[in-house]
C-alpha cells in the first residue's frame, strides 16, 4: 500500500544534495543558494519543471511561489524542455554588423531551428542572445559551455556537427 | 521640525515623512499607482513625480523623503507632462474595457486617466495579449489589465505572508500568478484584490453582476466569523450583500480581511435559511405563525417550570448572536424560567482560560490591544495557530517578524512556520509540559521583575520538572528549550496568545499557572484565542451558571440584588449547570432547553450522548438561521437574523466592544417577517410577565450600562469609530492576588509506543468556521469536503496515500474522510475538522471534565484509521 | 608607457604571478591600518570602472565609517554591456590582479567575505577564477590569517543567470540574495545597507584590479598615469568594423582616434568610418567628427556620450544606423526588468517603432514619435537602464536623422531587405 506517487516523486540524488550542502555554507543566509540551486535542479530534472523548483523550494524552506518568480526572471534558465544542445547565437551590435544575421537564416534552414525552439530531431534548442563577450571575434555563440567564435556559415556547421 | 513648501504652502513636520505623506497630510493630493500605506515602497510606476528645487530630475514623491528646506512643486506642466507620459505608456498594453470591467468607477488607472486627459493612443502595435484566467474559483485574473505595480505580490508577501503569487518572467513579459500558474492555492484572504488598483485581479464573485454606482448603500459592520471584530463594508444592493471589503486603515484590521471575512457572506443569502417558525406536529416540523410558536414556547416552558421547577430548564446562548441578545437571552432564562443552567461554548476553553489568569493579574488581564502585538519585542504562541482561528491577529504575529521580532511557536503553529524565529514543537498537548521547560530555563537566566512579590514568591516555589522529563514528555530537546530561553532573555515587552486547548486539560490550572509566570517575567500581554465573534461577549453578558452580566459571581449578595430589583424577581444564588452537565442530566433533572444559536448536536464532544440528551427532554426551543442538526430535533424552531441583518455590540478577544449595522433589511415587504433575536426572547419574555421594555436593541444597552458596573454609562453613541476598549468607561476590578501554589501535573510520561501512536487533533481550517460556512458557496469552492490532514511522513506511517479515502474509528464513532498531505505537520497527527455535515470530527471525540472548570476535555480511545476499499 | 593591468602573456600560475610582483600590494596594504589604505586609495583617485566612474575611495570610506559589521565586498563580474569583454581579459589571463585586489579592499573595510558575481556566459572564466583561488588559499594570500597579518578572506564565486540589469549594483545584490535581480530604491546605499542589509561595496573587476598597482607604487605614482581628473589605465574592449579588434590597456584620457587607428589598426579592409560608439551600446553614438575625444569619464560626456564600460564599437561606411539602433533597442527592451512604466513600456514601443522602419512601415512623424518617446522615458526611469535606452535612440538621432528619415522613404539605403531582424526569445 506504499504510496506509489510518493516512489515516483524525484528529489535531489545524493551528489546533488551533497553539492547543494557546500553552496549553502557560502551564504549567511539559505535564500542566497538559490539560484546556485537552480542551476543543480536543471540539471537534475532536465529543465526547471514544476517539479524541480518545488524541490528547490523544499530543500532550501522557500515558498514555492518565490522560487518561481525567481527563476523566472532569469533567461540563461531552462524554463522548458529544451533540445539536448543548447546554442546561445549571439546577435548584438558587434557580432550583427560581422554577419550573425546570416547565421541566424543558416540555423533556420538547415536544422529547422527558429529562435527559442527545438530543432526537430531534438538535438538543438535555440536562443537568441545578448552580448557574450566575444565581441572581438563575433560573430560568437555558446554551444552549451563551449564559447565558438568567428563564425561563419561553414564554422558554424562544422561546429555544430561536433555535437550529437 | 521639518519645514517644507509644498505648491507655496509651508508645511511644518515633526516626523520623518515622504513628500508624499507630507502633502497628503495636508490635503494636497498627488496620483499614485503603486504606492499604498500598507506596503513597502516601490517607486516603480513613476506617477506620483513632482518636482523639487535644486534637483533636476523629477522626484518620485512617494519615496523621497522630506527634507528640511525643501521646495516642492506638485502640479507643474513639466509634472503633469510626465504624468501624461506614464499613463501613455500604462495604456500601451492596457486594453479598454472599461464599459465591462468590473473595476470602471472604482479604477485608479480610469480616474487618472480622466483627469490628466485621454492619450491620443500613439502606440500602434499590438496589445499584449494575455488570456483571462478563470481556473480558479473566486479569484479571476486578467493581465492584460496589470499595470505591473506590483501592490498584490507585496501584499501577498510582506503583510498576508502568504507568498501564493508573483511576478513571473521579467521586463514587459512579466505577470503575476499563482505558482499553479492557474488555480491558486493560498489562505484566500483576499487581500491583494483589495490593493489592485485596476480590475487586473478581481474576485468572481460578484463578478458581472453589478457596477460600482449602483450600490443601493454601503454600510460598515462587524465581522460573525471570529474573535477578532473585523470592521467590513458591506456593498448592498436589491436586499442582498454584493461585495465585503475592508475599510483600509479603520477597525481592528485596518484593511486586512481573511478569507471567511471577505468571500463567506453568502450563506447570508442561501435559499436554506429558515423562513417561519416551526413547530413539531406528529412528529414532523411544520411552518407556524408567529404567535402560535411564540405562545407555544412559553407556555411549554413555564409548565416544565411549574412541574419541576426552575432547574430543569437549561438554555445554551450563542457566541454569534450579540450582546443584547444574549444578555436578554440569560435574563429570560434567569428571571423568567426561574434557571442558572445557562452556558455557552465558551466554556470550551475561553472562560476557564480567562478566570484562571484574571485570578492572578486581575480582571481584564487578557485585554489588550491586537494592535500591540508586532510592537513588542518577542510574540509567543502557545497551543495554537491564530493564523487559522483568528486570522487577522495572526497577520499581526507576521508582521512582528517581518518586523525583526522574536516569535516562538510552542506546540503545532503551522500557519507561522515561514515567520516563527524559534520553535518548541510539543507533542499536541503536552505545550504545558514545555512551557515548564521554558519557564524553568528562564529562571536561569532572567531576573524576577518584582513588581508583584506576591506571585515571585510563588514563582519561585514552583516545582519544575527536570529538562530531560520535558524532553520525554514533549519531545522538545534542552537545547531548544535553552536557545529559545536565551532569546527571550533581553526582551522588554512580549506577547502571549495562547489557545483555549491549555485550559480544555487536565492541567489547567498548572499551564495556565506556568504561562502566566513566563507571561509576568517576558512583561507579556496576553492575548486568549476567540473563535466565535462574540465569545467574550458570552462571558460579560453573564451567560454562564455562576455570573450575571458583568461577570461577577451570582452568589454575591449585593450584586445579585441590584439585578433582583431591577427585573423584579428573586434570583436563585446557586449556580447552575455547565454546558455538558446540562446535556449529561437531560431527562433526568433537566427536561427542557431553550438554545440560540448554537448547534451542540453537532458542535461538542461526546454527539452521541449530546444527541441522546436532546432526545430525552421534553421540549426545546432552538433559534437559528438554519435547520441545523439540533434544530432538527427541536420542538420550536425560531428562525434568526444573520449578522448583516440586525443591529446589537459584538465584544472581540481584546474586549472590545463594536457596533453591527444593519445592511440588509430581512422583510422589506413583509413577505418574510422576521424578528431580531432579541425581539423573540422579549415577546416570550413578555408573555411570561418579565418586564422587557425593548423597542430597540439600544434599550438593552442602556440596560445593561444600569445595572453592570463592567459596562455602567455606556451606550451606542460610544461606539461610533473604533468601538470601545476595556475598561470602557467603568473602572476595573482588581482582583487578582489569589495565588496557589503550582498543582502537580496530572500527566503520565507516555510510554513508548503512546508517543508514536497517532492522535487525532481537532483542527481549525482557515476557511471554515463551526457549521455556518458550510452554507458559504465560495468557502465550499476552497475547501469542499472534510480532509483529514497529515504530514507525508504520517501518511507512510499510516501507510495512506494522498487523496486517498481512509476511515477513521474511535470508541465514538466513525467517518470517512479524504486524505490531504500537508508538509509541515506534526508526525503522527491526524487533523480533522469538524466543518462538514457526516464527516464532523468532533463525532470521534468523547470528553472528559475538566473538575475544577467543567470544561470538556477531547478525548478519543481505540483510534483505528483503515484505507476505505475501493474509493480511492 | 606602464602596464600593469593585463600582461603581454596569460597568467594564471600563482607563482608566476608572484614573480611578477604579484601580492606584493597586498603585502604593502596589510602593513598599513585599514584606514591609511582607504586614504591612499583616495588619494590615488581612482574612480570606478563598471561604468559610472565613481571615485573607489569615496565609496569605501561611506562603507568604512558605517559602525555596522559584517561588512562585505563584491565584485561585479557582470559584464553585460554590449561591446564589452575586458573584465573577462583580465579573468582569463590575470585572475590572480583580482583576487589580490580584493584582498587589499577586505582589509581596507575589515571585511572577511568578498562574492564575486560573474555572469553566466562564462563558464570558463569561472574555472579560471576558482582555480586560481584554491592557490590563493593554499599560499595563504586568503583563508585565516592571511600572510601572518591575522586578516580573514574567503571569496565565493556566484554564478549569475542572464539578466543584464543584475550588473547594475543594487540589482546585482539582490540577485546574490536569490531574488529577482531589480534595481533596490536608494537610500540606504549599498556601502550602508547593502547585501543582508549590510555595508557593502560593490566593484568592478577592473576597479579592483587598479588596486595592487596603487599599492605597490603608491598613489603618487599612479597619478601620473592617464587623465588629471582619471588616473591610471583604462581598458578598452574594441569591436566592430576594425582590423584588430581586441582588449587594449591604455591610459585614461588617449583618444578615440588613437584607439581605433593606432591601436586597433584603423577601420577592417580600408573603409571609412562611418560611427563609434564609445562605452558599450548603452553610451550615445558618436559621429566621425568626434574622434578626437579623450577617453575618460569626464571628457565623453562633455563630447555628448558617456565612457561607461568603454567598450568601442566601430562601424564603417557601410553600416545602417537604423538596423543597428533597433538592434539595441531589442537588447533594452529585452534587459528591461520591468520595475518601472517608462522603461518596461517605453523600450518596447521604442523598438516597435524602429522594426517598424527596418520593414519598410514606417511612416511620417514616427521621427518626432521617437524623440517624444524619448524624451519620456529620459530622465523618468528608476535606474539608468531606461535612460540609457532613450538616450541611445536621441544619440542617433541627432547624428543619423537623414537615414532614419530616409529608411521611412525609400527604405534602407543600404539595400537591406526589410525582413525581421533578430529577436532575442521570450522567457515562457
Ligand atoms: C544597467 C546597468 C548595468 C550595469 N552593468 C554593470 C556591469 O556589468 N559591470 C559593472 O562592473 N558595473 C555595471 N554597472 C555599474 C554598477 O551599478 C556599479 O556602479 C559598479 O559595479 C560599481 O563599481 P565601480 O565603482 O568599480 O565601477 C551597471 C549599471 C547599470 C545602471
Ligand atoms: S488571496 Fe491572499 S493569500 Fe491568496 S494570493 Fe491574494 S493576498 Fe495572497
Ligand atoms: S494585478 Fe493589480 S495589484 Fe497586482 S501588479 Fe497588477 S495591477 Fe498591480
Ligand atoms: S529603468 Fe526601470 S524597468 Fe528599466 S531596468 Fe531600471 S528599474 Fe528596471
Ligand atoms: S556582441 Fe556578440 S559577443 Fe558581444
Ligand atoms: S506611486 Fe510613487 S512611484 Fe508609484
Amino acid at each position: 500500500m506504499k504510496s506509489e506517487k510518493s516512489q515516483r516523486e524525484k528529489t535531489f540524488s545524493p551528489g546533488a544534495l551533497t553539492r547543494l550542502e557546500e553552496i549553502k555554507k557560502k551564504y549567511p543566509d539559505k535564500r542566497a543558494a538559490l539560484m546556485p540551486a537552480l542551476y543543480i535542479a536543471q540539471d537534475e530534472f532536465g529543465w526547471l519543471r514544476p517539479e524541480a523548483l518545488k524541490a528547490v523550494a523544499q530543500y532550501l524552506e522557500l515558498p514555492e511561489m518565490t522560487v518561481r518568480s525567481t527563476a523566472t526572471f532569469y533567461s540563461i534558465y531552462k524554463h522548458e524542455q529544451a533540445g539536448r544542445n543548447m546554442v546561445r547565437l549571439c546577435t548584438n551590435v558587434s557580432c550583427m554588423v560581422l554577419g550573425a544575421s546570416t547565421l541566424k537564416g543558416t540555423l533556420k534552414t538547415l536544422y529547422g531551428l527558429a529562435p527559442g525552439g527545438t530543432s526537430p530531431d531534438g538535438r538543438f534548442q535555440l536562443e537568441i542572445g545578448e552580448c557574450i563577450g566575444a565581441c572581438d571575434r563575433g560573430p560568437a555563440m555558446l554551444v552549451n559551455d563551449d564559447l565558438h567564435t568567428e563564425l561563419d556559415t561553414k564554422k558554424l556547421i562544422q561546429v555544430l556537427e561536433s555535437y550529437k | 521640525m521639518i519645514n517644507i513648501s509644498i505648491n507655496g504652502k509651508k508645511i511644518g513636520l515633526e516626523g520623518p515623512a515622504t513628500v508624499l505623506e507630507a502633502a497628503r497630510r495636508h490635503g494636497i493630493d498627488i496620483p499614485t499607482l503603486c504606492n499604498h500605506p500598507a506596503l513597502e515602497l516601490w517607486g516603480g510606476c513613476r506617477m506620483c513625480v513632482v518636482e523639487i528645487e535644486k534637483m533636476p530630475r523629477l522626484q518620485t514623491s512617494c519615496t523621497v523623503m522630506a527634507a528640511d528646506g525643501m521646495t516642492v512643486y506638485t502640479e507643474t506642466p513639466r509634472v503633469v507632462a510626465a504624468r501624461k507620459s506614464v499613463l501613455e505608456f500604462l495604456l500601451i498594453n492596457h486594453p479598454l474595457q472599461c464599459p465591462t470591467c468590473d473595476k470602471a468607477g472604482v479604477c485608479k488607472l480610469q480616474d487618472l486617466t480622466v483627469k490628466y486627459g485621454a492619450v491620443a493612443g500613439r502606440f500602434e502595435e499590438g496589445k499584449r495579449t494575455f488570456p483571462e484566467s478563470v481556473d480558479d474559483p473566486l479569484i479571476v485574473r486578467n493581465m492584460e489589465r496589470c499595470i505591473m505595480c506590483t501592490r498584490c505580490v507585496r501584499m501577498c508577501d510582506n503583510v498576508q505572508g502568504a507568498f501564493a503569487i508573483g511576478v513571473v518572467n521579467k521586463g514587459t513579459r512579466s505577470h503575476v500568478e499563482p505558482f499553479s500558474g492557474g488555480r491558486y492555492n493560498c489562505e484566500y484572504c483576499g487581500n491583494c484584490l483589495n490593493v489592485c488598483p485596476v480590475g487586473a485581479i478581481m474576485s468572481r464573485l460578484h463578478r458581472y453582476t453589478y457596477r460600482p454606482w449602483q450600490m443601493d448603500k454601503t454600510v460598515k459592520t462587524i465581522c460573525s466569523f471570529c474573535g477578532v471584530g473585523c470592521t467590513q463594508l458591506l456593498e448592498v444592493r436589491s436586499g442582498a450583500i454584493q461585495k465585503v471589503s475592508p475599510v483600509f486603515g479603520e477597525g481592528v484590521n485596518k484593511g486586512l480581511l481573511c478569507g471567511r471575512g471577505i468571500f463567506g457572506y453568502g450563506y447570508v443569502g442561501s435559499p436554506e435559511r429558515l423562513k417561519t417558525p416551526l413547530i413539531r406536529k406528529n412528529g414532523v416540523l411544520e411552518p407556524a405563525e408567529w404567535d402560535e410558536a411564540l405562545a407555544l414556547a412559553e407556555r411549554k416552558m413555564l409548565e416544565i417550570k411549574n412541574l419541576h421547577g426552575g432547574r430543569a430548564i437549561a438554555g445554551v446562548a450563542g457566541g454569534r448572536c450579540t450582546n443584547e441578545e444574549n444578555y436578554v437571552f440569560q435574563k429570560l432564562l434567569r428571571a423568567g424560567f426561574g434557571s442558572n443552567n445557562i452556558d455557552s461554548v465558551a466554556r470550551l476553553g475561553l472562560m476557564h482560560a480567562q478566570n484562571l489568569l484574571e485570578d492572578i493579574f486581575g480582571q481584564g488581564a487578557a485585554a489588550n490591544l491586537i494592535s500591540g502585538i508586532p510592537r513588542s519585542d518577542a510574540v509567543i504562541t502557545v497551543a495554537c495557530d491564530p493564523t487559522q482561528t483568528n486570522p487577522v491577529m495572526g497577520l499581526q504575529v507576521r508582521a512582528a517578524a517581518r518586523a525583526g521580532k522574536k516569535v516562538l511557536t510552542v506546540g503545532h503553529a503551522h500557519g507561522l512556520r515561514r515567520h516563527r524565529t524559534h520553535s518548541l514543537p510539543a507533542h499536541i498537548g503536552t505545550e504545558g509540559m514545555a512551557l515548564a521547560g521554558l519557564l524553568s530555563e528562564l529562571l536561569k537566566i532572567k531576573k524576577l521583575p518584582g513588581e508583584n512579590p506576591e506571585f515571585e514568591a510563588a514563582i519561585k516555589n514552583f516545582e519544575l520538572p527536570r529538562l530531560e522529563e520535558v524532553e520525554t514528555y514533549t519531545g522538545v530537546s534542552a537545547a531548544m528549550l535553552s536557545g529559545a530561553a536565551s532569546a527571550l532573555k533581553d526582551v522588554s515587552s512580549s506577547s502571549i496568545i495562547a489557545g483555549r486547548e491549555l485550559a480544555a486539560h487536565r492541567d489547567a490550572r498548572r499551564n495556565l499557572m506556568l504561562l502566566a509566570a513566563i507571561g509576568y517575567i517576558l512583561n507579556s500581554r496576553f492575548f486568549l484565542i476567540s473563535e466565535h465573534p462574540n465569545e467574550q461577549g458570552l462571558i460579560d453578558m453573564g451567560c454562564a451558571p455562576d455570573t450575571l452580566p458583568g461577570a461577577r459571581p451570582i452568589a454575591l449578595q449585593t450584586f445579585r440584588e441590584r439585578y433582583e430589583e431591577a427585573w423584579g424577581v428573586k434570583l436563585d444564588p446557586e449556580p447552575g449547570l455547565s454546558l455538558m452537565e446540562m446535556f449529561e442530566q437531560a431527562g433526568d433533572t433537566v427536561r427542557a432547553m431553550y438554545i440560540m444559536g448554537e448547534n451542540p448536536a453537532f458542535n461538542l464532544p461526546g454527539r452521541k450522548m449530546v444527541k441522546s440528551a436532546l432526545g430525552k427532554l421534553d421540549f426545546l426551543v432552538v433559534q437559528d438561521i438554519f435547520m441545523s442538526e439540533t434544530a432538527a430535533m427541536a420542538d420550536v424552531v425560531f428562525p434568526s437574523l444573520a449578522w448583516s441583518e440586525k443591529e446589537g455590540t459584538y465584544t472581540n478577544l481584546e474586549k472590545r466592544i463594536q457596533k453591527l449595522e444593519k445592511a440588509i433589511e430581512k422583510n422589506p415587504e413583509k413577505k418574510v417577517f422576521l424578528m431580531e433575536d432579541w425581539q423573540i426572547l422579549m415577546e416570550i419574555g413578555k408573555r411570561a410577565g418579565l418586564n422587557m421594555p425593548y423597542t430597540a436593541s439600544s434599550d438593552i444597552i442602556d440596560e445593561l450600562a444600569r445595572l453592570s458596573p463592567l459596562h455602567a454609562g455606556l451606550g451606542y453613541g460610544d461606539l461610533a469609530e473604533t468601538g470601545m476598549m476595556w475598561p470602557y468607561k467603568g473602572k476595573p476590578l482588581r482582583m487578582g492576588g489569589r495565588i496557589p501554589a503550582l498543582p502537580v501535573s496530572r500527566a503520565e510520561a507516555p510510554s513508548k509506543e503512546q508517543a508514536l501512536a497517532p492522535v487525532l487533533v481537532l483542527d481549525k481550517p482557515l476557511f471554515h468556521s463551526g457549521t455556518l460556512s458550510r452554507h458559504a458557496g465560495p468557502l465550499l469552492d476552497i475547501m469542499a469536503e472534510a480532509e483529514a490532514k497529515l504530514s507525508p511522513e504520517t501518511g507512510s506511517v499510516l501507510e495512506v496515500t494522498d487523496g486517498a479515502m481512509i476511515s477513521i474509528s474511535t470508541a465514538e464513532g466513525e467517518m470517512a474522510l479524504k486524505v490531504k498531505f500537508e508538509k509541515g505537520l506534526p508526525v503522527g497527527a491526524i487533523f480533522a475538522g469538524n466543518n462538514f455535515g457526516e464527516a464532523g470530527a468532533l463525532g470521534l471525540f468523547g470528553y472528559e471534565l475538566e473538575p475544577e472548570s467543567k470544561t470538556p476535555i477531547l478525548r478519543f480511545a481505540n483510534l483505528e484509521i483503515k484505507l476505505e476499499t475501493g474509493k480511492l | 608607457m606602464t602596464r600593469y593591468l593585463i600582461p603581454d602573456a596569460c597568467i594564471r600560475d600563482i607563482g608566476e604571478y608572484e614573480k611578477t610582483g604579484g601580492y606584493q600590494g597586498l603585502e604593502k596594504a596589510l602593513s598599513m591600518e585599514p584606514g591609511q589604505v582607504v586614504e591612499e586609495v583616495k588619494k590615488s583617485g581612482l574612480r570606478g570602472r563598471g561604468g559610472a566612474g565613481f571615485p573607489t575611495g569615496m565609496k569605501w570610506m561611506f562603507a568604512a565609517g558605517d559602525p555596522k559589521f559584517p561588512k562585505y565586498i563584491v565584485c561585479n563580474a557582470d559584464e553585460g554591456e554590449p561591446g564589452t569583454f575586458k573584465d573577462k581579459a583580465l579573468l582569463k589571463n590575470n585572475p590572480h590582479i583580482l583576487i589580490e585586489g580584493m584582498a587589499i579592499a577586505a582589509h581596507a573595510l575589515k571585511a572577511e567575505t568578498g562574492y564575486v558575481y560573474l555572469r553566466a556566459e562564462y563558464p570558463k572564466e569561472k574555472e579560471i577564477l576558482e582555480a586560481a583561488l584554491a592557490q590563493a588559499h593554499e599560499k595563504g594570500f586568503l583563508g585565516e590569517n592571511i600572510m601572518g597579518s591575522g586578516a580573514r578572506l574567503d571569496i565565493q564565486v556566484h554564478r549569475g543567470a542572464g539578466a543584464y540589469i543584475c550588473g547594475e549594483e543594487t540589482a546585482l545584490i539582490d540577485s546574490l540574495e536569490g531574488k529577482r535581480g531589480q534595481p533596490r530604491l536608494k537610500p540606504p546605499f549599498p556601502v550602508n545597507a547593502g547585501l543582508w542589509g549590510k555595508p557593502t561595496v560593490v566593484n568592478n573587476v577592473e576597479t579592483f584590479a587598479n588596486l595592487p598597482f596603487i599599492m605597490r607604487a603608491g598613489a603618487q605614482e599612479y597619478m601620473k598615469i592617464g587623465a588629471p581628473d582619471c588616473p591610471g589605465n583604462k581598458l578598452f574592449s574594441v569591436s566592430g568594423h576594425v582590423e584588430k579588434p581586441g582588449v587594449y590597456e591604455l591610459p585614461m584620457g588617449i583618444t578615440l582616434k588613437d584607439i581605433i587607428y593606432d591601436h586597433a589598426g584603423g577601420i577592417k579592409n580600408g573603409k571609412a568610418l562611418k560611427a563609434v560608439i564609445p562605452g558599450g551600446v548603452s553610451a550615445p553614438v558618436l559621429p566621425p567628427d568626434k574622434i578626437d575625444c579623450p577617453m575618460d569619464f569626464v571628457s565623453v560626456q562633455k563630447w555628448g556620450s558617456m565612457l561607461g564600460s568603454g567598450g568601442v564599437i566601430v562601424f564603417d561606411e557601410d553600416t545602417c544606423m537604423v538596423q543597428v539602433a533597433h538592434r539595441a533597442l531589442q537588447f533594452f527592451e529585452h534587459e528591461s526588468c520591468g520595475k518601472c512604466t517608462p522603461c518596461r513600456e517605453g523600450t518596447g514601443w521604442l523598438r516597435a517603432i524602429l522594426e517598424r522602419l527596418e520593414t519598410r512601415q514606417g511612416r511620417e512623424g514616427d521621427i518626432r514619435l521617437l524623440e517624444d518617446v524619448s524624451r519620456n522615458i529620459a530622465g523618468n526611469t528608476f535606474c539608468p537602464l531606461g535612460d540609457g535606452a532613450a538616450m541611445v535612440v536621441l544619440g542617433f538621432l541627432k547624428h543619423f536623422k537623414e537615414e532614419f528619415s530616409e529608411h521611412i522613404e525609400n527604405g534602407c539605403p543600404y539595400g537591406r531587405t526589410g525582413k525581421r531582424p533578430d529577436r532575442p526569445a521570450p522567457v515562457q
